[in-house]
């Protein structure tokens, strides 16, 4: 556990295709709330101090909104991250549908289907303009076994939440992973995802049983 | 205010001791306790003793300290602690109607604050006063707020915010508000008319503004020319002490003229009782309090204080002066103490209006006359010999020639008239007159010679010797005409065609000399002194000399009559002066906007008239354009900085400034032998108080429109505020500012709009006319600066159909030559495939030459380092023979062929491409240069990860990476981060890492560079390896373009597009152009365009068609997709069935673990034909439903 006190900086990737407002999302996160003016060419630019179960940890968001074209720099940002926060908008389909690729790379570099993740359909401000339904994210979720949040960054809705789910994730897999030899012996049936039981989830969607989705 | 922590309300609140107010050592101050001067005596040790809040008497107390932080108090009743004269006491002693400047406030109920009539800082009881809010005047109050806290807030390298005007602009727009809504703005309004005391008062607040915009300009001047230096703490103290004046005097206006209203609203009662409230624990002079807001009423001489003077220096400062120019103002004027008569003129100048109407005097007395022209002349001069020193062009040479010549001459005339009055007794006075038209007539042929010979700099010794001998004469022609005035008595003299004194008819002659006791104070201090008379109206009502149209008809047989001769100075201005001085008859032009306007004349006249400002202006423009060329391009590598400054020509419009506004600093500098030296200086500017001042100090401004940052840099405003903020009379735009307009214009308001508000400006700046020629000048060049080098034909046309009418109307009335230009430009522009002129793309930015010419064209190019066997290899392959390798060729020379074609796209790149996220557009993206490095990169890695995995042998892949390395190494070297970046993502990436086998044959030297390597494009911490090593980079250099694409979608997403106009009351706060989001942009854009500078190799056409081929083979096949490289590297090394530890390699790059070995194990298993859609395959157990998104 000395190891886990010291260890409290994580790295989150920011992914997605381009125009799902996934920059804002980042942006607004960091910022807290609209500073006077945003420099994003500082070294601190891209980390935030939260809490999260109690504890204090500094989160290094990697986000390399507008480096979309640059396709083969990809693998490189994934390998930085310990956790990963997929983004698409509700207004597009094909923003949902090119995250599949994403998630595909991520798994790979990580080598693990299980690596820390959050969907997030961002743009939840815009209802009229949606494009994907709620029970096809949430499809989404289930498959991946990842949570869905909804979120509007223009709003500042979800955006906190999406990020602190992520990092609970982090944090457990964390701790998992020093604990793998005892996990090992776990019956896989019964393993339960750390950080994927929604503890904090403000609302349930549709039939969502234990919930994945978190739609303001 | 509210968005920013106030720098006053930081200041903790000090120990300040309260000491003789006789003396203001502002110099003394030291920066630790920058906020502890009171009346000049520092207490260093902070005691922390707070005398206990009183209780107030009074149960009325209306200030609420707590429900809201009020900037300004007011005091409400007097107090003057007992204890006040103990060293030891901080407490500010006030007077009823004493306004207070809130720094904070104890929770005591006592608040740290700042006295504006004294200046003096300390701690007063809050229950004695209220808040002081008033819709009028709240945009001066908060504009002083905004100047306190540049003064206070900022040290001394925060003085970039004082070298340009825009808080004096705040503050004169907020007098400006003030006169507006109190329906005072026009001189001529009903109310100001029939209203003497106000009329007084008005004038005295325009007085104040006037003392403070021009000591703000001396200090702009000092900061422009000696870049910051700690005497500058001295003019900082004395503006702020002028602001807090000029505001005490507007609040004093308001106070007349709401009492004035309520008057009007015949309900006089209301407001007697109030100001005759008396406090519950009436201080000693509480009733001179009430005496005085009586007094203010009545403006009468008879309630006139007759107490001490020790009594005096507690007194409300307002009060006592008042009291004291009473005084003055009812004294006998006898004509004795001629020694005296300039500080008294200077005096007097300051609110002449009012004590014109005292003594049958004018302004126009030969004493003030000459002292002004004076004054202009060695302005002029000094600035002459600025300009000289800063080697200027010599057409700005010739300007200000002319300049010097026209004050000299009307100093001359001036001179003779005071000669004719006493021919025979002056013969001194005489000599010194012909000792200065000698010395102006050598500078002028000084000037002649250098301007004609061209030879710039070499000649500059005459030109300066000249120029002092002028200076040295005219001191001496002053002092003579000064002790002739002095032995016939002063007398009003004809106006001069100087334009910046009141014109009018002769008058009698008098000798209405004024002695004041006060000439002291006036002379010694010219610092706000409690007591001061200085600038304070006299009581009684002034009369309005019939001047306020001059008469032509008089002046012109003035000119006439006293036409000296300096055609034969100055031959080929003969027709300019002329004109010139014909032009300076009409009234609301100033000398320099009419000389502009009669230069703007010969824009149409044959070459010959080679110095016409028109032609200086096309100089400037011609200059300016080499200045910025030739920076970049034809001196040295170090000058890529220097192009930053002087890229838009102002030198017209400075002269001007200088011509119009006498600087103080300048003059007070210059060694006079002057006998008057001492009262030549400060104050002696206050002369130029004449109705042109009024216009000139209330122009239309937006400035109260602006929003600063904390440096002092504009961060927003509205579209005219900022377009005024781009043509400014006053100071060069700077190149940031005038570019980021050029570059993001675009955002913020359509080209139209855009358009439209220059030509309002155009428009509205003829309201000032003193300022409006190098306004327009300014206005002509941001038209002609866009079509020529910022022109864009895909969204800038609907514009011409304002700029075409404008340049061939309004424009081509007042300057013909440009508007001719101009025209020609709006029909060009559309016509032309790229810019008319090679832009200069950004303040620090390039032109095609400086690509060019940036290393010297001398240097050898480094050989390439390629065999003759392998040039022959190359074109074996090209016509169809035996393949090619990259390991057939030498590592740096592919490495600097890759960097020359990268480059070339990269040098392409413009800045258009950039804004606004273009580049990320899904269709019809213009952003065809940043797309095409992206696509460059990625074919780079592509063809890395392809040529590694071309082979089966592990050895032989090895063999192929330390290839790679060895040529990343080089980019490094190239300084080709880009490049690198491309090839480290493919050695990086879990396809190739993967491949144990091959990593175990590459030598551990290999695997140390890669590291190395990898240490420098490494992402983390925001680039902070890779950003501190472009830092100062040299170009040429190839940075990771990601990382700028990154912050432009940050900056752009990151910040809003609109900031709010911070507004103290409770109106609604508006909507501005975020500026400063603008700024940011640009500023990356430039970071990115200082590397837009070719690398200097021979490119080899072979090799290059060779790599071209590489490339296009990778994108285009199918093999080289992500997926189907990673079932290669699946292929070439099946992962082992039974690993039980995962590869070194690959453990750094994941966060595996042994838990999921049975999924690792159906990953292996899918390895070979990974799937796009995989995930039914590598789901653990737990999940239901498989789907497959479309």
């Amino acid at each position: 556990m000395d190891k886990l006190q010291r260890r409290r900086e994580y790295h989150i990737v920011v992914l997605g295709a381009g125009g799902v407002g996934k920059s804002c999302l980042t942006a607004q996160f960091v910022q807290n709330v609209w500073i006077e003016s945003y420099d994003p060419t500082i070294e601190d630019s891209y980390r935030k101090q939260i809490e999260v179960d109690g504890r204090q940890c500094i989160l290094e968001i990697l986000d390399t909104a507008g480096t979309e074209q640059f396709t083969a720099m990809r693998e490189l940002y994934m390998k930085s991250g310990q956790g990963f926060l997929l983004v698409f908008s509700i207004t597009s389909l094909t923003s949902l549908t090119e995250l599949h690729e994403l998630r595909d790379q991520i798994v790979r570099i990580k080598d693990d289907p299980l690596v820390p993740l959050v969907i997030v359909g961002n743009k939840s401000d815009l209802e009229e303009d949606r494009a994907v339904s709620r029970s096809r994210a949430f499809q989404v979720s289930q498959s991946w076994n990842a949570p869905y949040y909804e979120t509007s960054a223009r709003a500042r809705r979800n955006v906190d939440e999406s990020f602190v789910d992520l990092c609970k994730q982090i944090i457990r897999k964390d701790m998992a992973t020093r604990q793998v030899r005892e996990m090992e012996k776990l019956d896989r049936g019964d393993r339960h995802r750390p950080g994927r039981g929604g503890r904090k989830r403000k609302k349930k969607f549709l039939d969502g049983g234990n919930s994945r989705c978190n739609i303001l | 205010m509210e968005s920013l922590p106030r720098s006053s309300a930081c200041v903790a609140p000090l120990q300040i001791v309260k000491g003789t107010p006789e003396v203001m050592t502002p110099s003394s101050r030291t920066p630790n306790f920058s906020s502890t001067m009171t009346n000049g005596v520092y207490l260093p040790q902070r005691t922390g003793q707070i005398t206990p809040p009183l209780t107030p008497h009074d149960s009325e107390v209306t200030f609420e300290r707590h429900a809201d932080f009020q900037t300004y108090l007011r005091a409400s009743y007097a107090y003057h602690p007992e204890c006040h004269q103990n060293l030891t006491t901080v407490t500010l002693p006030l007077n009823g109607g004493d306004v207070i400047l809130v720094h904070s406030v104890h929770s005591n109920g006592w608040a740290d604050g700042t006295l504006l009539v004294s200046g003096a800082r300390g701690w007063l009881p809050t229950n004695y006063c209220e808040g002081y809010e008033s819709e009028p005047i709240r945009n001066l109050m908060k504009a002083l707020t905004v100047f306190w806290d540049l003064i206070k807030g900022s040290s001394i390298g925060g003085l970039v915010a004082f070298r340009n005007s825009d808080y004096v602009r705040g503050l004169v727009a907020g007098v400006r508000c003030l006169l507006e809504k109190t329906n005072c703005l026009s001189r001529e309004s009903n109310l100001i008319r029939s209203h003497d005391v106000l009329f007084k008062n008005r004038r005295a607040l325009l007085g104040d503004l006037s003392a403070f915009v021009k000591v703000a300009g001396a200090l702009k001047t000092l900061l422009t020319k000696s870049g910051g230096d700690l005497g500058v703490e001295l003019d900082l103290e004395e503006m702020l002490s002028k602001a807090f004046k000029m505001v005490n005097r507007a609040v004093k206006f308001l106070d007349i003229w709401e009492e004035h209203m309520q008057s009007v609203d015949a309900s006089v009662t209301i407001d007697h009782a109030k100001s005759m409230r008396v406090p519950p624990t009436p201080p000693a002079d509480h009733t001179q309090f009430a005496l005085s807001r009586n007094n203010q009423i009545a403006s009468n001489a008879h309630n006139r204080p007759t107490s001490s003077e020790n009594a005096k220096k507690e007194q409300n400062g307002v009060r006592s002066r008042y009291g004291r120019s009473s005084q003055t103002s009812v004294r006998p004027r006898s004509s004795n103490s001629f020694g005296h008569f300039h500080g008294l003129a200077n005096r007097e100048s300051a609110s002449h209006r009012t004590s014109c109407t005292v003594s049958p005097m004018s302004q126009n007395l030969a004493s003030e006359k000459l002292s002004a022209l004076h004054n202009g002349f060695i302005t002029s001069l000094a600035y002459f010999l600025g300009l000289h020193i800063q080697s200027r062009s010599s057409a700005e040479i010739r300007l200000t020639t002319e300049q010097s010549i026209v004050s000299c001459r009307d100093m001359l005339r001036l001179v003779e008239e005071i000669w004719e009055r006493d021919r025979r007794r002056s013969f001194a006075l005489q000599e010194a007159h012909d000792a200065m038209y000698d010395k102006i007539a050598d500078l002028a042929d000084a000037a002649k010679d250098i301007y004609r010979s061209e030879q710039f700099g070499e000649d500059s010794d005459t030109l300066v010797y000249a120029a002092t001998a002028c200076i040295c004469a005219a001191g001496e022609c002053v002092t003579e005409s000064q002790l002739v005035v002095e032995r016939i008595g002063d007398f009003e003299v004809e106006s001069f065609g100087l334009g910046i004194l009141d014109l009018e008819v002769a008058r009698p002659a008098e000798n209405p000399i004024q002695v004041s006791e006060d000439q002291r104070d006036v002379t010694t201090n010219g610092r706000l002194i409690p007591h001061e008379p200085l600038r304070e109206p006299p009581p009684t009502p002034p009369k309005l000399p019939d001047h306020d149209r001059p008469v032509t008809s008089a002046m012109s047989a003035t000119a006439s009559s006293r036409n000296y001769s300096f055609n034969a100075v100055l031959v080929e201005s003969t027709d300019n002066l002329d004109r010139s001085s014909e032009q300076k008859l009409l009234p609301p032009l100033p000398p320099f906007a009419s000389c502009l306007l009669s230069y703007g004349d010969q824009f149409s006249s044959p070459p010959s008239s080679n110095c016409s400002v028109g032609d200086t202006q096309n100089n400037n423009d011609g200059r300016t354009r080499e200045d910025s060329l030739g920076v970049s391009s034809s001196f040295d590598s170090s000058t890529y900085v220097g192009s930053t400054r002087d890229s838009e020509p102002s030198v017209v419009s400075q002269s001007s400034t200088r011509a119009t506004s006498p600087d103080a600093t300048l003059v007070t500098s210059l060694e006079r032998p002057s006998l008057y030296k001492h009262e030549t200086g400060i104050q002696s500017v206050l002369f130029e108080d004449g109705d042109e001042d009024e216009v000139k100090l209330l122009e239309t401004t937006f400035a109260h429109e602006l929003v600063y940052n904390r440096e002092g840099q504009i961060s927003g405003g509205t579209l005219p505020a900022l377009i005024e903020r781009l043509t400014t009379h006053d100071s060069t735009p700077d190149a940031t500012f005038v570019s980021t307009f050029y570059l993001t214009f675009r955002l913020f308001a359509t080209p139209t709009a855009f358009a439209q508000a220059l030509i309002d400006r155009f428009q509205y700046v003829g309201e000032s006319p003193h300022i409006a020629g190098p306004v327009r000048l300014r206005v002509y060049n941001v038209f002609k600066g866009w079509l020529e080098s910022h022109w864009r034909n895909d969204c800038d046309s609907l514009a011409l159909e304002l700029i075409i009418p404008f340049a061939k109307r309004q424009l081509q009335i007042v300057l013909p030559t440009a508007g001719k230009r101009l025209a020609t430009l709006a029909s060009k522009v559309t016509a032309a495939d790229g810019p008319l002129v090679p832009r200069l793309i950004s303040s620090i930015g390039k032109t095609n030459t400086s690509i060019a010419l940036y290393v010297s064209p001398d240097a050898p190019l480094p050989a390439p380092v390629i065999t003759k066997s392998q040039l022959a290899a190359l074109k074996n392959w090209k016509h169809g023979g035996a393949s090619v390798s990259i390991l057939d060729f030498d590592p740096l020379e592919l490495a600097r062929q890759f960097t020359i074609k990268e480059s070339q796209i990269f040098c392409s790149i413009l800045p258009e491409e950039l804004l606004a996220t273009e580049w990320m557009k899904k269709s019809g993206s213009m952003a065809v240069n940043v797309r095409a490095m992206s696509r460059l990169s990625t074919d780079l890695t592509n063809l890395v990860t392809d040529y590694i995995l071309q082979l089966e042998d592990p050895k032989k892949r090895a063999i192929v990476i330390k290839q790679w390395v060895k040529i990343a190494k080089r980019f490094l070297e190239l300084a080709n981060y880009d490049s690198l970046f491309a090839v480290i993502c493919s050695l990086e990436s879990s396809t190739i890492l993967r491949l144990k086998r091959t990593w175990e044959m590459v030598s551990s030297k290999t695997k140390a560079t890669l590291e190395h390597l990898k240490s420098v494009v490494d992402i983390s911490k925001n680039y902070v390896v890779l950003r501190q090593r472009l830092q100062n980079h040299v170009p040429p250099c190839l940075p990771f373009v990601g990382t700028y694409l990154t912050d432009l979608t940050f900056v752009d997403i990151g910040n809003q597009t609109t900031r709010q106009l911070p507004s103290e009351g409770p109106e609604e706060s508006r909507s501005v152009i975020n500026f400063d989001k603008h700024m940011k942009t640009a500023k990356i854009i430039s970071e990115l365009q200082r590397f837009q500078i070719p690398y200097r190799f021979t490119e080899i056409p072979e090799l290059q068609t060779w790599m071209q081929d590489q490339l296009v083979r990778v994108r285009t096949s199918d093999e080289s997709s992500m997926q189907n490289h990673y079932r290669r590297s699946l292929i070439l090394e099946p992962r082992d069935q039974v690993q039980c530890k995962p590869s070194p390699m690959e453990s750094q790059a994941s966060f595996s673990s042994t838990k999921d070995k049975l999924d690792r194990d159906k990953f292996e298993f899918f390895g070979l034909g990974w799937p796009y859609h995989s995930k039914h395959h590598s789901r653990d157990k737990t999940v239901t439903r498989p789907t497959t998104p479309s």
